[in-house]
């Protein structure tokens, strides 16, 4: 195979080969002057013609080549070297870094690559590897703890579920708050629809070469109408001048539950104290010592396998560089009956058309199948159903050896429609799943008239055809107990165009210019059909087939949004030391009325090196500033109202619940953004501060609203926001020989958020999708955005809960502002050891304050399944507080109350302030230890290079939640379209799992 | 290079126009914006028994005719605690999906306004008025003049001013209805569910919601005598409006919301849905149909409206109780079984009717009036209508009809008639209708009127023995965007629901 493979590329890359007489073979070694180390993959070209070879794994190269010709030799970021070739039959070559290109280069908005020393805005960058060293299978969770400034939580641990990525704080109550993905310059479809897995999960993190984080309005300016989130620019990996390198991986995980919440085991079901077997609640009378206890939650997890294997070929010659990968994911997980089946596979090559035009194309295909066992709802509560089913029952026991449901309780006159019946009768027997094939085409097309211009078109389009189904098996306890199946097929694209016209001159000797001038189309459709078929005939078959005319609805679905914009970039740069750039865009939107649907973002930012006026080699130091304003558009088909058919007697057509509104305009952000980046001891200390302040103005919502309006739901300019923080990003190198390396990089950030102004008369804003009895997400006027809002007891002036005569706390009916759901204070630690043929790399993850509203608690609470219910419940108490007398006054309470039934359900359930807990956390998201098989032995294999790795992603979390994993977002990252960032809502979480992998890395 | 140039940008431009869309985009080209009336009043229809249901499923348990088989489970119908609830459904029920239909911006009014239809706009105001009045009177005040106008705070206006615009929307509607316009829409048993398009039901119809809401105020306006003239003239030409359901059906959406599959046609319906196999008929209700306790003889309606138990027994809960153990009064070992099965009785199956207004409720409205203009004779008269109608309805035999109507449970003299006798078996015959409730509250919940009532054991001891009075509204969207009008109406309290509503303030039927 790999011979036949060397044949073919061989024979492409000799087809450009010019042989000569008087050959001879040159042979060497190329090493870096930095650390002695061979350099592999440098290129050694004969000047003046198009003869070139790569140095191998070892830094050898060997070049057939003509006495008295000349060699170049070079390698990215090392200053070239040429040497003239004499008699001997051996060069070897000593390159020195080079200081100028030592500089890091960063893709900025467009794909447009600058150099980072000249950046005025804050872009961090967080390389494949780092990414691939957390061996998380989304690469969002991947990017956990490696950015400054980017709050990511994942709704849970399962492989279905969405993670979402906000940066710098939310920038909407409703709505998707996340940033723009790009991938390689064109828009990618990062969507979750049906609460399923966000989109960008299927991006293979084998593929990424790295990421760039453009957290800021002015980062993103260039795109305009999607930049008041950030943006997440993933450029892949893409082939190499050279000889082939053909690489292969395989990992292996083991994958266990993490934490857990816990239950009381004492009490069994029945209410007011007594037993009845027909009540599904536990409060009843104490276990008897012959009864079995289950402890129901553990039993429930299991221990899954994931096979993930990896094969990526990448070579080429000058004229045409290819990078062609293939991967298969078969990942488990802990929740039964849930698995993913993934294939990705990419094609990538450039070509170089003349000396003055390129051509890069790519093809990735995706395949995606997820089931899953556990299918929440828009507001979460997925394993709800677990925590709060008795423990007298084994929910292991689902079903009859026939195969048909094991009721747990079943009443004499009930066909099994109401009978009680274990969460895991659903899990096994009513999957859900979603299967996508998904497409990403792109292509880009670079002419360089002038050396000092170039023009490029690219045209890319992300095809995803999805298909979301649900399934309800007949016997199914509940409203569907003939069964039904649910099922929408959907098909998106986004199709963005874009040219770009990039000059960049030098005048003057000191002075560089740069100016882009470019236009884009984007264009989003989506078209999807579902049904959904009740009651089956045949009830095995679950299919539209087998139902009656009746128990079928069709529906039909078509979105489409159209956009345009020009743009220009200018900036200009004096010596390296300023840098001054202005930008400007123009939008034009199809989801806006004509008279709001154009909409201008500039940006203005300044860059001063100050380090360039003192000794600047031996160090850096640069001041930056920026501001930007950046608009946004609205949802899809907000700006008018339509009609409904319905399928109650006499059919006929209701309004829509969600109405239009043609005067919506567009959302602006406006941002200040003002940093420096230093850099001490010959870059081994380098140090990255931000501080910004972003204000988001006529934010769009699309919530549920006022019924005498006439509409249920509908889209509106709602209000501003600002949300300000800092943002520090430390990178060192404490050690550094030959033998070893310790590099450490620190992420801390901390975002304050606060409600300027809500359209009309609300003061509070509650969130839709996270309204859960005592406690709701929600926002307050003048208070943090990502809030929670609920009943407090009576207190005080001086903060004394008041206790009323009976010796029970008195509820304070009113409602307001208990929690603040983001975090005070995080960091994330990343440190990468190498000794030797080992490396060593591991992050920490730290959280400091921030509130859970931890409504799985208050769920097991009102069922009677909660941990301290078993604590405290029959219990004489005396509370902590004051009574009031008649004269006004208070004393302290003395009095005792007895917890009872009353008491919990009546009033300590009915408070919000005993389901908010303030959190921090020490975890570990990752350890990864690599090792490499030495040289010897590797090639005794056959290979040039063997690598094994061991791996635990979340192997522990210290932290004062009393619930599950305390990373929690119940509804995801847009819940239904219409939802808002839930983060901090405890509802059913799935805990994160904690996993162990075994991994092998082969380079032929 | 200049012919590179051009066959580049010629490329170009071809790839750009490819990907070029006009901007006018933004409407779903897959579904309508308009329709004629014709297929928006069937589901306006059929909306409202849904929007009645949406009440009654509480006030049924607020009225005493059911209450939670566990006892102190349920919030709101066994603590009287709304505080805690996400959605009010009879808030949207009333406001989108019945009046948004109908008056919104894109109601049905609107295309009938154009198409000349004012058939359907005097049907469409009658059904309008007659869901507005069954809202103000499990909310109270709440927005009119400035619902449908596009404000997200509109300005609640008083129940009195409700009661006003109510008997306009009445008034309007008629006055269509008696100038059907010769190029209107032809309105038929497709388009009207409800009457077939017979113009003179509607209009008895109307005169019959107007008669509901005069019995509500006659007590303190001193009109029983002007009622009296508004409920013979509805008894004139007056038909059941009632919404009638399928035989059988296996869709969800064909069935009644009361019935044993528990329907749940929309996602919107699960804080609504009825749960009648975990409750239990009360003592209240099973004394009111009960004859002869020792000889376990009962009107013959309890067969009718409810289905045997697995023990045949009829039992009755207390209030709020249930089977709670510890606090019944049932004897000891008592099951559920030993109940009647609330489902599948006349009001209660899949494919019962959903009632809008009944005839008996005329009658009784009818003997209401004359008991208190003191004519004993036709109060008497109306009473015995009302019961008989009601036993011919649920399908008793005429036999028994005869024996019950002679029964000790029927008054036969018009000196013994007490107003109790006439609110009880209005009661009867209202079985699970949210009217009741209003009746109960009219009353004060007293026992002059209804002789067996009392305070819930669990009622949450900070109510203060103050009884029910009134539904919270929409927590989700009332309490976010209108906080200045809750705030002036005091809707914020936790005991808002306790408040009395214009009519009940102004009763002064709730002492003897």
């Amino acid at each position: 195979m790999k011979k036949t493979l060397h044949l073919l590329f061989a024979m492409l890359v000799l087809t450009s080969h010019t042989v000569f007489a008087q050959e001879t073979t040159v042979r060497g070694v190329i090493t870096s002057s930095e650390d002695g180390l061979p350099i592999i993959g440098a290129t050694v070209k004969v000047d003046g013609t198009n003869i070139a070879a790569s140095t191998d794994r070892n830094g050898s190269y060997e070049i057939k080549v003509s006495k008295g010709q000349t060699l170049n030799f070079s390698f990215i970021g090392m200053l070239s070297v040429s040497r003239i070739v004499g008699d001997e039959p051996t060069i070897d070559v000593v390159l020195d870094p080079d200081q100028q290109s030592m500089d890091e280069i960063v893709v900025t908005a467009l794909g447009i690559e600058r150099n980072k020393k000249n950046l005025t805005y804050s872009v961090q960058k967080v390389s494949g590897d780092d990414l691939r060293a957390s061996n998380q299978g989304n690469i969002l969770n991947g990017l956990q703890g490696q950015i400054a400034g980017a709050q990511i939580s994942s709704s849970g641990g399962s492989p279905g579920l969405p993670t979402e990525i906000i940066l710098r704080g939310s920038t909407t109550l409703t709505g998707d708050n996340q940033p723009l993905m790009i991938v390689d310059g064109i828009r990618v479809n990062n969507s979750s629809s049906n609460g399923t897995v966000n989109r960008v999960a299927d991006i293979n993190p084998e593929d990424i070469e790295d990421i760039s984080i453009l957290k800021g309005a002015a980062a993103a300016a260039l795109y305009g109408i999607d930049a008041a989130s950030g943006a997440i620019i993933i450029t892949t990996k893409k082939g190499k001048e050279g000889v082939i390198q053909i690489g292969g991986s395989y990992k292996a995980f083991v994958e266990t539950m993490g934490r857990l919440p816990r239950q009381q085991g004492i009490y069994t079901t029945g209410t007011g104290g007594t037993y009845d077997e027909s009540s599904g609640s536990s409060w009843g009378r104490k276990f008897r010592y012959d009864e079995p206890i289950y402890n129901n939650v553990e039993r429930f997890f299991q221990t899954a396998l994931t096979h993930d294997a990896n094969l990526n070929i990448n070579g080429g010659s000058e004229k045409l560089q290819y990078y062609v990968s293939g991967g298969y994911r078969n990942a488990g997980s802990m929740v039964p009956n849930t698995e993913q089946d993934k294939i990705n596979f990419l094609i990538k090559g450039t070509a170089q058309l003349s000396s003055k035009m390129s051509l890069t194309a790519s093809a990735n295909y995706i395949q995606n199948n997820i089931q899953e066992g556990l299918g929440g709802a828009t507001a979460g509560g997925w394993i709800n159903s677990i925590l709060t089913y008795p423990l007298k029952y084994d929910i292991l026991n689902y079903e009859r050896p026939n195969g048909e449901p094991w009721y747990a309780y079943i009443e004499p006159e009930d066909d099994g429609r109401d009978a009680r019946i274990s969460p895991m009768w659903g899990v096994m027997r009513n999957p859900r799943n979603n299967n996508v094939d998904r497409f990403i085409v792109n292509g880009n097309l670079e002419y360089k008239p002038l050396d000092w211009m170039t023009l490029s078109y690219r045209l890319g389009q992300d095809y995803t055809a999805s298909k979301y189904r649900t399934v309800v098996t007949p016997g199914t306890p509940g409203d569907f107990f003939e069964g039904r199946v649910n099922e929408s097929n959907g098909n998106s694209r986004y199709v963005t165009s874009i040219f770009n016209a990039t000059m960049q001159k030098d005048f003057l000797d000191d002075f560089n210019v740069a100016l882009i001038l470019g236009g884009s189309s984007d264009y989003y459709e989506s078209a999807g059909l579902g049904y959904q078929a009740e009651d089956f005939l045949v009830p095995d078959i679950f299919s539209p087939n087998v139902v009656t005319k009746d128990g079928l609805i069709l529906t039909e679905t078509l979105t489409r949004r159209q956009r345009y914009a020009i743009y220009g970039d200018l900036s200009v740069s004096y010596k390296n030391l300023l840098t001054l750039a202005v930008t400007g865009r123009n939008d034009w939107t199809s989801t806006l009325s004509p008279q709001h649907r154009q909409f201008y973002s500039p940006s203005f930012s300044g860059s001063f090196t100050f380090s360039e006026l003192i000794n600047p080699d031996s160090w850096y130091g640069k001041l930056r500033a920026s501001y930007a304003r950046v608009g946004k558009d609205a949802p899809i088909y907000k700006t008018n109202t339509n009609l409904r058919q319905v399928a109650t007697i006499g059919g006929g057509f209701v309004v829509d619940a969600s109405g239009g509104n043609p005067d919506l305009k567009p959302e602006r952000t406006s941002e200040f953004e003002i940093g420096t980046e230093l850099s001490f001891l010959d870059r081994r200390l380098n140090v990255d501060l931000t501080y910004y302040e972003r204000k988001s103005i006529d934010m769009i919502m699309t919530p549920r609203v006022p019924l005498p309006s006439g509409y249920v739901i509908m889209t509106f300019n709602a209000g501003s926001l600002k949300n300000n923080g800092v943002e520090a990003s430390v990178n060192a190198i404490p050690i550094k020989t030959n033998d070893f390396m310790w590099s450490t990089t620190v992420n801390a950030w901390k975002n304050t958020s606060k409600m300027l102004e809500f359209a009309g008369d609300i003061v509070t804003f509650k969130y839709t999708n996270a309204q859960l009895n005592a406690g709701s997400a929600a926002t307050t006027l003048d208070k943090h955005v990502l809030g929670i809002v609920g009943t407090d007891y009576k207190r005080t002036e001086e903060g004394y809960i008041v206790v009323d005569a009976n010796g029970y706390p008195v509820i304070d009916g009113t409602e307001k502002d208990i929690g603040n759901r983001e975090p005070e204070f995080n960091i994330g630690w990343l440190n990468k050891i190498n000794y030797k043929n080992f490396n060593l790399s591991f992050l920490w993850d730290f959280r400091f304050g921030g509130d859970i509203l931890n409504a799985s608690r208050q769920r097991m609470m009102s069922v009677g399944t909660a941990y301290d219910i078993g604590q405290w419940r029959d219990k004489e108490f005396v509370f902590n507080g004051v009574v009031a007398q008649e004269d006004g006054s208070y004393v302290k309470n003395e009095k005792s109350a007895v917890l009872d039934y009353s008491y919990f359900a009546n009033n300590y359930y009915q408070v919000g302030t005993n389901f908010v807990e303030k959190i921090n956390w020490a975890r570990i998201r990752f350890i990864t230890l690599g090792y490499n098989l030495p040289q010897s032995l590797a090639s005794r294999m056959g290979v040039q290079r063997l690598g094994l790795e061991f791996s635990t992603q979340n192997p522990f979390v210290i932290t004062n939640y009393s619930g599950g994993d305390p990373e929690v977002n119940s509804a995801g990252p847009n819940a239904g379209g219409s939802g808002a960032s839930t983060m901090g809502v405890d509802n059913g979480a799935i805990p994160l799992a904690k996993s162990f992998s075994f991994g092998l890395n082969i380079t032929l | 290079m200049k012919r590179t140039l051009k066959t580049l940008s010629i490329l170009l431009a071809v790839l750009f126009v490819t990907s070029c869309n006009d901007l006018d985009l933004n409407y779903n080209p897959v579904q309508p914006v308009t329709v004629p009336s014709n297929q928006r009043l069937p589901a306006i229809q059929a909306n409202l028994a849904y929007s009645l249901y949406s009440q009654a499923r509480y006030t049924s348990f607020h009225s005493y005719y059911l209450t939670t088989r566990t006892g102190n489970s349920n919030a709101q119908t066994d603590t009287w605690n709304y505080n805690n609830i996400t959605r009010m459904g009879a808030w949207r029920w009333h406001y989108f999906d019945v009046g948004s239909n109908i008056a919104g911006p894109a109601g049905m009014m609107l295309r009938a306004q154009e198409d000349g239809d004012n058939n359907y706009i005097g049907v469409g105001k009658i059904l309008l008025a007659f869901s507005f009045l069954g809202a103000t009177d499990v909310f109270g005040d709440m927005p009119f003049d400035e619902a449908y106008n596009g404000s997200f705070n509109p300005i609640y206006d008083s129940q009195e001013k409700i009661y006003e615009n109510v008997e306009r929307l009445l008034d309007e509607g008629i006055n269509e209805l008696q100038n059907v316009g010769e190029s209107a829409r032809s309105m038929n048993a497709l388009s009207d569910v409800i009457y077939a398009g017979d113009y003179g039901k509607w209009i008895s119809f109307a005169e019959a919601v107007r008669a509901r809401l005069k019995l509500h105020t006659a007590n303190f306006t001193n009109g029983y005598a002007n009622l009296l003239t508004t409920v013979n003239t509805a008894l004139g030409g007056f038909e059941d409006a009632m919404f009638v359901y399928p035989e059988s059906s296996v869709s969800t959406w064909e069935k009644n919301l009361w019935g044993e599959s528990r329907p749940s046609p929309e996602w919107q319906f699960a804080d609504i849905r009825n749960d009648l196999l975990n409750t239990l008929p009360t003592d209240v209700l099973m004394k009111a149909l009960t004859i002869d306790e020792a000889t376990q003889q009962f009107d013959p309606r309890l067969y009718k409206l409810t289905t045997p138990g697995a023990n045949n027994k009829y039992l009755g809960a207390q209030m709020s109780i249930g089977l709670n153990s510890a606090n019944t009064n049932l004897p000891t070992g008592t099951t559920y079984q030993d109940f009647a099965n609330l489902y599948n009785g006349y009001w209660t199956a899949d494919n019962s009717p959903y009632p809008y207004m009944i005839k008996e409720e005329l009658y009784f409205i009818k003997a209401e009036a004359a008991f208190y203009l003191n004519d004993m004779e036709t109060a008497l008269a109306a009473y015995k209508q009302g019961i008989e109608h009601n036993l011919r309805r649920l399908g008793v035999e005429e036999g028994q009809i005869i024996n019950f109507m002679g029964s000790i449970r029927v008054v036969q003299n018009a000196d013994d008639l007490e107003i109790s006798d006439i609110m009880m078996q209005k009661w009867i015959a209202l079985y699970l209708q949210a009217e009741s409730w209003v009746d109960v509250r009219r009353y004060g919940y007293g026992t002059h009127a209804y002789p067996d009532m009392y305070y819930p054991r669990f009622a949450l001891a900070e109510w203060g023995g103050r009884y029910i009075q009134r539904f919270v509204y929409d927590p989700q969207t009332e309490y976010v965007y209108n906080p200045k009008e809750i705030a002036r109406l005091g809707a914020g309290a936790r005991d808002w629901i306790f408040t009395p509503l214009w009519w009940v303030e102004k009763s002064n039927l709730k002492t003897p």
